[in-house]
């Protein structure tokens, strides 16, 4: 009998112990873990649209606007399942919702030197200023047309997999947009 | 003591020799960085999970004690976790669902109940000690293979130039298999050939 | 449903537990050697993680979250998965001795097998919904010991050649999970986003 307790005061001790001593520093880093989720966000926005000078939240969709109060552009975030994970980005379209102005990885768990290469420059770069009046494509020769791109040599379905978060982020945006009446 | 310390180092290294901690060591292991970041996770971990369990060792009941060692351990892994989140966001996102893995990382419950359990505090420690640092060269050993051969560059600092042909294969799930397995194979060969030194 | 589908299709062949997470290695170096212990292991894994998945989703979503205690989610995870493997234990023991025996320490073992746990981390990351969660279970089940079985097959096999001294047991066994690994990298087109 005696061994019971001592067993159920002991598990209820350490327990209890872990418990708060977990929820202390909960309390005390939940900030700043959700402050570095918010700097990842913003500084990619500030990646895809450099000009802006503000930043407005509003939903799902960041309002970048110049010195004169005018809308530079819309930013959200788009995620879905890559080749190795998921992978997490920022986009950018114009305010017509006519052109892509860019896009920004910022979490992706792809294979180093093949899918990772998402992350290089240049693959970014062939979205800027891609035409989004239709669904973007990618090929693994040479793009053509206003909304293709091409994919990294070895690494199709990492880059498929971006063309398509963004297509399917798009599309879920503009049915946002107009069902605003925007 | 001293043998307490240094057998985690080598004889009874805990990957190569003892085959435990698999998991993380085959996953992480893409680069020298991040063999480095989880071998000082791991470190945090077991060092101070056995610091604890050898505290309370004469104060836990048998029949829990195994129940009373994981929730310590899931405990120390917690915090590693929310420190890493906290303060290294990028390290955090490159190691993944592996740090809270290390709750089950054998290495830590092994050493837990097989010796931190039955010795003193200072004794668990020197024992911890020697098997993390066993456990961090081991993955700094086989993140660097692989991320020289299968990137050309070490620790992120290119050595080979352009001109070499990247073994991809390395950074990839099979490519950690492979070296692993023939790590151990060399580890069993320099074993035999120091007793067979002995023996003459 | 196709949803589920590909949840399955995915957990065992494209992003199989084993060869493309690590996770489950130690058993699978430990029980792999023989045909039959590989068996009753698999089955006994994709039983526990079929309910591990769903105990720990109920806790997580309807004990941890409300009460904003998802900071704990580790240590009670591994909680719920030690006291299921000692349930699983006792049911092995009365209704089946000698599966019990033939598996031997390697029953307990279960819980510190990484693959459970993962399993319930990728769950919560992943978002799945209940359903999701127990289809995901049991298809880890069914992906590690497919694999599991498959290199019992191999071991089994690899007994009647000449593997050189160095190599044998754990080295060997490696270097064919990664020849293994290489030819799964076949599967992973088979599912487009």
């Amino acid at each position: 009998m005696k061994n019971a307790v001592k067993i159920i005061l002991v598990l209820t001790f350490v327990s209890l112990l872990s418990s708060g001593i977990l929820s202390a520093v909960d309390m005390l880093s939940k900030d700043k873990i959700l402050r570095n989720r918010k700097k990842a966000i913003d500084s990619a926005i500030s990646k895809v649209i450099p000009a802006a000078v503000e930043v407005v939240h509003e939903g799902v969709i960041y309002k970048a606007f110049d010195k004169g109060k005018k809308v530079l552009g819309y930013a959200f975030l788009a995620e879905g399942q890559g080749y190795g994970g998921g992978i997490k980005m920022v986009c950018a379209v114009s305010p017509k919702l006519d052109k892509l102005l860019g896009i920004e990885i910022i979490e992706s768990q792809e294979t180093p030197g093949l899918g990772a290469r998402i992350n290089k420059e240049w693959f970014k770069n062939q979205f800027k200023g891609l035409d989004i009046l239709n669904k973007i494509t990618y090929t693994k020769s040479k793009p053509s047309g206003k909304s293709q791109i091409q994919a990294i040599t070895g690494a199709t379905i990492s880059s498929r997999s971006v063309v398509h978060i963004i297509n399917r982020r798009i599309e879920e945006i503009k049915k946002q947009f107009d069902s605003q009446g925007n | 003591m001293k043998n307490s310390f240094v057998k985690g180092l080598w004889k009874e290294h805990p990957v190569f020799r003892q085959l435990l901690g698999m998991c993380p060591t085959l996953a992480v292991t893409t680069s020298a960085v991040n063999g480095l970041s989880m071998g000082l996770a791991v470190m945090f971990v077991l060092n101070f999970s056995s610091l604890v369990v050898s505290l309370i060792r004469k104060v836990v009941p048998s029949q829990v004690r195994i129940a009373v060692y994981t929730i310590i351990i899931a405990t120390f892994v917690t915090l590693a976790d929310v420190f890493l989140k906290a303060n290294y966001p990028s390290i955090s996102k490159s190691l993944g669902p592996y740090v809270p893995l290390i709750v089950v990382n054998c290495i830590i419950l092994g050493r837990a109940e097989a010796f931190a359990s039955k010795n003193t505090p200072v004794k668990a420690v020197m024992d911890s000690l020697g098997m993390s640092i066993g456990f961090l060269w081991g993955l700094i050993l086989l993140g660097g293979i692989r991320e020289i051969l299968g990137n050309g560059s070490f620790f992120g600092i290119t050595l080979l130039g352009p001109g070499f042909e990247k073994w991809v294969v390395m950074v990839l799930p099979a490519g950690a298999f492979l070296v692993l397995g023939l790590l151990v194979a060399a580890m069993n060969f320099i074993e035999k050939r120091k007793t067979k030194v002995k023996v003459l | 449903m196709k949803e589920l589908l590909v949840i399955f299709i995915s957990a065992v062949l494209v992003n199989n537990f084993v060869l493309t997470y690590f996770l489950g290695i130690c058993p699978f170096l430990g029980v792999s050697s023989q045909y039959e212990s590989a068996i009753g292991m698999g089955l006994a894994v994709t039983f526990v993680m079929t309910l591990a998945s769903s105990m720990c989703w109920m806790t997580y979503h309807l004990l941890l979250v409300p009460y904003g205690l998802e900071i704990l989610q580790y240590v009670v995870f591994i909680l719920v998965i030690a006291s299921l493997v000692q349930v699983v234990e006792m049911f092995i023991k009365k209704y089946s001795p000698p599966l019990y025996e033939s598996l031997g320490i390697y029953l307990p073992l279960i819980t510190t097998n990484c693959a459970i746990l993962g399993l319930t981390l990728f769950m919560v990351i992943r978002d799945y919904n209940f359903l999701q969660s127990v289809v995901f279970g049991f298809s880890s089940g069914i992906g590690f010991s497919l694999v599991l079985v498959m290199m019992a097959g191999i071991r089994e096999e690899l007994r009647f050649s000449d593997v050189p001294e160095v190599f044998k047991g754990a080295a060997i066994t490696l270097i064919t999970a990664g020849i293994l690994a290489l030819s799964f990298m076949g599967f992973s087109g088979l599912i487009s986003s």
